[in-house]
């Protein structure tokens, strides 16, 4: 029991680190979900050319939206995505590929083959860059709505993470720099995989039950549930306790 | 001279049990009569009136339970007086405090109060700490009382042998009475659940005085509400058993009922088992994990098994072509058993996960649980009440009319219940003061349910001026 | 479902109560042999076997059937959010707002096509129970503040379907509603 006790903790502790980190999620994250994403047809920069709808029946797709002259937000969604991806171990019901598509319609497939290259991404199997000539069809369909801004020469865009799976449909959203676990639970999504349910953040909730984790498609326990075991352990730590305290009684 | 006072204070016990059951009852029958749309309350008044019933029936029928083992408890080892008399002044505040806050604060967030409605103030400001600290009372004055009676157990019985491990090997050298067994697995249980009632409490009064700075997780005080309430009125029916099993053999003129290891195996399941079955009140919250709602179907499964393998076929195995000397003790004995086992297939029934998805929340709830506490814990405890009432007063005469008062109480109850059983096959919500139009049957059975009720009522009345006339006398005897 | 039940439910009871008269008129009939049961231990022993494999039957029947496990490894056609709040509810095929909540007043859903509502509640634990035009509870899941539960259902049957709220909220309970069509 204690030992069930402690180890509960200790998960729980891990958990929180994790979920501390997290960002609120904007409810933009709702929309489009179970719509299907355009199939646009995409310019990979290995030089194939394949519909969206065809290269998520492959294997099911994060796309990400970026931009090759971003200074903000693009280069640290890539970063974060690539490692919080290296800890996640590949299975069955864990498959995905990486698909970066610029919304920059001055970005050839040059530029992108240049960022590629820069992150260390153009060899790897994971990651598809592309771009395509369609891409206001594409951001209507994830509801991505970039706005140039000409003071600073940029644009103004979230950062957005979209999970397709293999049938073309959009499972989940994803909008800030995400931690892991949110990560676990977008992959889970585009491969299929139903959770019946799914917290709000709320900074407030210190003692949640559960914390879901999505590589296993469990609750790990939370603060909360030692609230939950706590009675039955005094309860039976009591009786042992009285006893052991009338017995040391009667003895003197 | 400590036994006097026992006897006194568990006549006393009696009676305040009694009138507030008799006003409780007829709490339950105006809810009934204005969903009948017989009479007409706001919509406040009747939330009022269930929080009140709800927590009075589960507080009262917990305490006949617990004086009940207390008195008996007193044939095996030395109880404390003070304890007992203590838990019978903080239940009475507690009563007080509760009532208050509710016919004169309007708090009416329902028995479950469920987190955070009782935050949201629908009621004057000060009857939600009220409230909480009525809670705080009953908590901390059952809490003193199980807590001695473990302790006097423990003083006589080593661990192993308060639960019986002794029976699972062959000829043991100490025998557990049962009573002593089922006891002590019950208040163990109940401490337990009291200790979850202490977190609750903890968690709603760090919210309420915090001023916003820290806020629950609705889930976990889901959780731990059902835990304390479920329990809690769980471990009650125990109780009753555990009186059935000293009581039931000695007014039926038989020899004493002994523990044996099936007994033993049993009960020590059933301690288990109670302590997770509670899920089953989450199963429509799909957050809570699907394993833990899977224990919740397994465990509520279960718990029937050993309780109804055991002592049911214990009361059927002595009444079985046996002789029996029938009085109305054990007569309400054994018609609660069967209220209980028949309360319990409807339990079962609704505690499956996909039946529940249709039954959670209607009158089937109800249903079920109004049939193992009205015609199941409560005739256990009556039958303590009726059997300490004749056999301190010595009153040797039987009582007219025993066949009657168990009629009105019988035929009262199953038409009460009846009344609930179809209502929740026909998917009519529970707690709704007014029924919608659409619900067509839902008045009809309502009025059909209040009438049955008040059948009931007038048995009970009978019995109540029966017993507390006698626990009066037992109250100002001089011995 | 819900009669079945109820029918389920009276057999046994009936069976109960038949078996408790007849243990109870022994008692008083057979004044001269006073025999009670024999094997008794023995007749326990398959009681409980029985029952016990009853209900092991009865588990691993019903518990695949449990609502959340229907319908996981298909894809919804249409997502339906509900935010629901003392003593309303807020239905919409767009994510609600926790700060502006909004939603449609018509909502229409296509029979035999896979619906998933995303349930939460804004403020208090509230009920979703979906009624069919019948008036029969067909299926339903908890708003708990701070989480949304998902519930899956294909409605086969074209009509007005009501949704009650079956959780306790406080005094305007009875009286939260809202409708949908399913054509």
């Amino acid at each position: 029991m204690f030992k069930n006790f402690i180890f509960s903790f200790l998960i729980f502790v891990i958990s929180c680190t994790g979920f501390v980190q997290s960002q609120t999620p904007d409810w933009n994250e709702e929309t489009n979900i179970y719509e299907s994403i355009s199939n646009v047809p995409l310019k990979l920069i290995n030089g194939k050319e394949i519909f969206l709808h065809q290269l998520a029946a492959e294997k099911p797709l994060i796309v990400a939206l970026i931009f090759t002259r971003c200074t903000g937000v693009c280069s640290p969604l890539l970063f974060q995505l690539m490692e919080n991806l290296q800890n996640i171990s590949s299975g069955k019901d864990n498959q995905y590929s990486v698909l970066v598509i610029s919304f920059d319609p001055f970005d050839s497939l040059k530029d992108m083959r240049l960022m590629a290259q820069r992150i260390e991404l153009d060899n790897n199997q994971q990651w598809q860059f592309a771009i395509t000539d369609s891409i206001n069809r594409l951001n209507a369909s994830v509801g991505f709505y970039p706005v140039w801004n000409d003071e600073i020469k940029q644009f103004d865009h979230d950062a957005l993470l979209v999970g397709v799976n293999s049938d073309g449909y959009i499972t989940k959203k994803l909008i800030g720099l995400r931690n892991e676990k949110e990560i676990r639970l977008l992959i889970s999504s585009i491969n299929n995989v139903f959770s019946p349910t799914y917290r709000l953040p709320n900074p407030n909730n210190l003692f949640s039950c559960f914390n879901y984790d999505p590589a296993t498609g469990k609750n790990t326990p939370g603060l909360g549930l030692i609230f939950i075991a706590l009675p039955a352990v005094i309860s039976f730590s009591l009786v042992i306790g009285i006893r052991f305290w009338v017995k040391r009684k009667a003895f003197r | 001279m400590e036994n006097i006072l026992l006897k006194k204070n568990t006549a006393f016990w009696i009676i305040t049990i009694l009138v507030l059951f008799v006003l409780s009852i007829i709490l339950g029958i105006i809810m009934r009569l204005n969903q009948g749309a017989i009479i007409h309350l706001s919509a406040v008044t009747f939330y009022t009136d269930m929080t009140t019933h709800g927590l009075t029936m589960i507080g009262i029928w917990f305490v006949a339970g617990m004086a009940g083992i207390n008195f008996i408890m007193e044939r095996y080892v030395r109880t404390s007086y003070l304890a007992n008399l203590l838990a019978l002044i903080f239940t009475i505040a507690g009563i007080v405090m509760l009532w208050a806050s509710t016919l004169v604060g309007n708090f009416h967030a329902g028995w479950t109060f469920l987190y955070p409605l009782p935050f949201k103030i629908m009621w004057s400001a000060w009857a939600t700490p009220l409230f909480l600290f009525s809670l705080t009372a009953f908590g901390v004055g059952w809490l003193i009382w199980c807590l001695s009676l473990v302790t006097a157990l423990l003083k006589k019985y080593s661990i192993p042998q308060v639960f019986a491990w002794q029976h699972f090997k062959k000829n043991p050298k100490v025998e557990t009475p049962p009573f002593v067994l089922i006891s002590m697995i019950s208040l163990v249980g109940i401490i337990t659940c009291l200790i979850a009632a202490v977190v609750l409490l903890v968690l709603l009064f760090s919210e309420y005085y915090s001023n916003g700075s820290f806020m629950n997780d609705a889930l976990l005080l889901k959780n731990l509400t059902y835990f304390f309430g479920h329990t809690l009125a769980n471990e009650m029916l125990y109780l009753g058993l555990a009186i059935l099993y000293e009581l039931f053999s000695e007014i039926s003129g038989q020899p004493k009922w002994k523990t044996t290891w099936y007994v033993a195996l049993a009960w020590n399941f059933t301690l288990i088992f109670i302590l997770t079955a509670f899920f089953h009140h989450l199963y429509m919250d799909f957050v809570q994990p699907e394993g833990f709602q899977i224990i919740g179907q397994i465990a509520s499964y279960s718990a029937s098994l050993p309780a109804a393998g055991v002592t049911v076929f214990s009361v059927i195995v002595s009444v079985f072509r046996k002789k029996v000397n029938w009085s109305l003790s054990n007569l309400l004995f054994f018609i609660g058993v069967v209220g209980w086992v028949i309360g319990g297939i409807g339990a079962v029934i609704d505690a499956t996960i996909s039946n529940n998805f249709v039954l959670h929340n209607t009158l089937w709830v109800p249903a079920h649980f109004h049939t193992y506490n009205a015609l199941g814990n409560v005739l256990f405890s009556l039958a303590f009440f009726y059997w300490f009432s004749k056999h301190y007063t010595n009153s040797k005469t039987n009582d007219r009319f025993s066949t009657l008062k168990l009629l009105f109480i019988v035929v009262g109850g199953i038409g009460f219940l009846l009344a609930f059983y179809v209502g929740g096959a026909d998917s009519i919500p529970r707690r709704y003061s007014d029924y919608p139009e659409a619900f067509t049957s839902a008045k009809m059975l309502a009025t059909i349910g209040a009438a049955f009720a008040s059948v009931y009522l007038i048995g009970i009345f009978i019995l109540f001026v029966n017993i507390s006339n006698r626990c009066l006398k037992i109250l100002f005897s001089r011995s | 479902m819900q009669n079945s039940l109820l029918l389920l439910f009276l057999i046994l009871t009936g069976i109960i109560i038949v078996i408790f008269t007849y243990v109870f008129l022994s008692s008083k009939r057979d004044e001269q042999i006073q025999t009670g049961m024999q094997k008794a231990l023995q007749k326990r022993f398959w009681f409980i076997l029985i029952l016990f494999i009853v209900l092991a039957i009865f588990a691993s029947i019903t518990i695949p059937k449990s609502p959340y496990f229907i319908f996981a490894d298909e894809q919804p056609a249409k997502i339906i959010h509900v935010a629901s709040k003392q003593f309303y509810f807020i239905m919409s095929d767009q994510a609600i707002d926790p700060e502006n909540p909004t939603g449609e007043s018509l909502i229409e859903l296509n029979a035999n096509e896979l619906v998933e509502f995303r349930v939460t509640s804004l403020d208090v634990n509230h009920g979703f129970a979906i009624y069919n035009s019948a008036n029969e509870l067909i299926a339903q899941i908890q708003a708990m503040p701070g989480y949304v539960n998902r519930l899956r259902w294909k409605f086969t049957e074209p009509g007005n379907y009501d949704v009650y709220c079956l959780e306790y909220c406080g005094m305007a309970h009875h009286v939260m509603k809202t409708s949908f069509i399913v054509k």
